[in-house]
């Protein structure tokens, strides 16, 4: 069929509101990494990319990232599945079918904002804690009880992604356990005498897991790259590579701006490599491309 | 055995009641604290509780109200746009002869950081002179919910709906026929849930809006993040609650609306 009118502005809007700006800004973060364009720039250097590259600032930023990516997706995958598998009946109906919902409308924003206030020192969790030893007549603590604002480990950031991200996997597994007909394949193993640690670990987790994979590396990829819950709930070093991007661009020292966009285009490569690792991955309905 | 079974169905509920309670308690403490006059150190609870503040809110005496009404008006104009331009283009690159490579470009936005992508954007924001309007603001963050729209629709165009739009022009029928009386009736419901979730991409979006709005443009988000540097959670909380009340509401009524971290769902 020839393409219509419709079609062909369809496409002209991808170009116009994709290609068009996203081709210009890398372009023009590229020139201005290389000292081609830029207030300061004295012409095409790659001083900036080997001082960037030199500096620990950006391995450990790098790292911090995707620790944080890598242990929210390990954690929320694995949690996920457990409430998947072991509370499968009141998933598909039931109150609890529905409260798993209300987590999916809370924002990044509030979830920080809800972990700082919290956990923080002094926070609602140990006031809390206090009250309930002094009415049990137990001691706890002083101080804070787990660190998660701006502890070394990032455990606040990891925690506040988990916890945000484990209703909406948890119902994603519970549904594909469904529509990949999971239940008879585990009748199908056990017929054929596996025990029940093989038909787990051999049907039932490979098959939601692949049916996921798309779902579980576009997670990773937004972990990788979120804002706002590291941005309140970080240090100040090192940073995760959105922070570190957003304070290198918007401080007064020109200077570093050229950094800013050096962090900005490493961070488009690593996107683009997982990109084309979603594409390669074998699904139907979901996949990329 | 039946002592087994009995025991496992009591962890079951526990785990039930606790995952429940989690989900639950969120909103419970921004809706406490949102309510609280005064919380003072050490203590367990509320010295006491007030609506003061939402009555302060609907009266339209603080600022909240203004950036409640800016949001509202962002999202729904950066959804309709994006639905409407999402949609077509989610047809053209189905039935496209390029469609794996229109369909990466079409995940670039929806996958990309948004402080990243808009940070190298800033410069173009700058030089069209949007940079720090409502406008900007607004077109940057179609950019994202325009990509997110095109991912979510691309798995309606089956060759069925194809067959079908092909029937309307062997019947006579023009384009718009087409659109009028196939396609966009099959796909009603699938548009209402796209609009809904591409209204949450920019009703919650933080970074971006920061970003080209300047710090300018405070939509809701911004404005629980001002409270929480002012450190006054209590109206941090009453702003998170605007933010989270609405999508709640409707998330609860449409469960298919709920936001997803991809397509396939």
């Amino acid at each position: 069929m020839k393409p219509r009118l419709p079609d062909r502005v369809g496409i002209a809007l991808l170009m116009l509101v994709v290609a068009a700006p996203v081709g210009f800004s890398l372009g023009y973060a590229l020139l201005y990494s290389i000292g081609a364009v830029g207030l300061l720039s004295e012409g095409i250097t790659a001083e900036h990319w080997l001082a960037m590259l030199q500096r620990r600032e950006l391995w450990t930023s790098l790292l911090l990232s995707l620790h944080v990516a890598t242990t929210t997706l390990l954690f929320t995958t694995s949690a996920a599945l457990a409430l998947a598998l072991l509370l499968r009946r009141p998933l598909e109906r039931g109150p609890l079918s529905a409260l798993l919902y209300v987590p999916l409308a809370i924002p990044g924003t509030v979830a920080a904002f809800l972990t700082f206030q919290l956990f923080v020192g002094g926070g609602l969790v140990e006031r809390w804690v206090s009250a309930l030893g002094a009415t049990l007549g137990i001691a706890t603590p002083s101080g804070e009880l787990v660190p998660m604002v701006h502890d070394p480990w990032a455990l606040g950031i990891v925690a506040t992604h988990v916890a945000l991200a484990i209703p909406f996997f948890a119902l994603l597994f519970a549904e594909l356990y469904r529509t990949e007909a999971v239940s008879e394949l585990e009748t199908l193993a056990t017929s054929l005498g596996a025990s029940r640690a093989q038909v787990l670990w051999r049907v039932t987790v490979p098959v939601l897991l692949r049916r996921a994979s798309t779902n579980l590396v576009l997670f990773f990829i937004v972990v990788l790259g979120s804002f706002e819950i590291p941005l309140l709930l970080g240090r100040q070093t090192p940073q995760m590579l959105s922070v570190l991007t957003y304070r290198k661009f918007a401080l007064f020292d020109l200077a570093e701006r050229p950094e800013a966009y050096v962090l900005a285009l490493i961070y488009t490569a690593v996107v683009f490599l997982l990109l084309a690792l979603v594409r390669r991955l074998p699904q139907e309905g979901g996949s990329l491309g | 055995m039946a002592e087994g079974e009995e025991k496992g169905r009591l962890q079951r509920r526990l785990l039930s009641l606790a995952v429940a309670v989690g989900c639950v308690a969120p909103v419970a403490v921004l809706i406490l604290l949102s309510i609280a006059t005064r919380w003072p150190a050490g203590q367990a609870w509320p010295a006491e509780l007030t609506g003061e503040r939402w009555g302060e809110l609907f009266s339209g005496r603080g600022a909240l109200l203004e950036s409640l009404v800016l949001s509202i008006t962002l999202s729904l104009a950066v959804a309709t746009v994006s639905t409407a331009a999402g949609y077509l283009t989610s047809k053209a690159i189905a039935f496209s002869p390029h469609r794996h490579r229109l369909l990466l470009l079409a995940y670039i936005p929806f996958a990309f950081s948004p402080v990243i992508l808009g940070t190298c954007l800033l410069f173009l924001y700058l030089r069209l002179d949007l940079a720090g309007t409502a406008g900007g603001v607004a077109l940057a963050q179609t950019m994202f919910s325009y990509g997110f729209a095109v991912i979510f629709f691309i798995g309606f165009w089956t060759p069925q709906k194809q067959a079908y739009e092909e029937l309307v022009y062997t019947l006579g029928g023009s384009t718009w026929t087409a659109y009028r009386r196939a396609l966009l009736p099959l796909s009603r419901g699938l548009l209402a849930v796209g609009f809904f979730q591409a209204f949450l991409i920019s009703w919650f979006q933080y970074g971006l809006t920061l970003l080209v709005g300047g710090g300018r443009v405070k939509t809701l988000p911004l404005k629980v993040f001002d409270y929480v540097r002012e450190a006054n959670p209590y109206y941090a909380a009453l702003a998170s609650c605007l933010l989270v009340l609405p999508p709640l509401v409707l998330v609860l009524l449409n469960r298919r609306a709920a936001p997803s971290f991809g397509v396939s769902r």
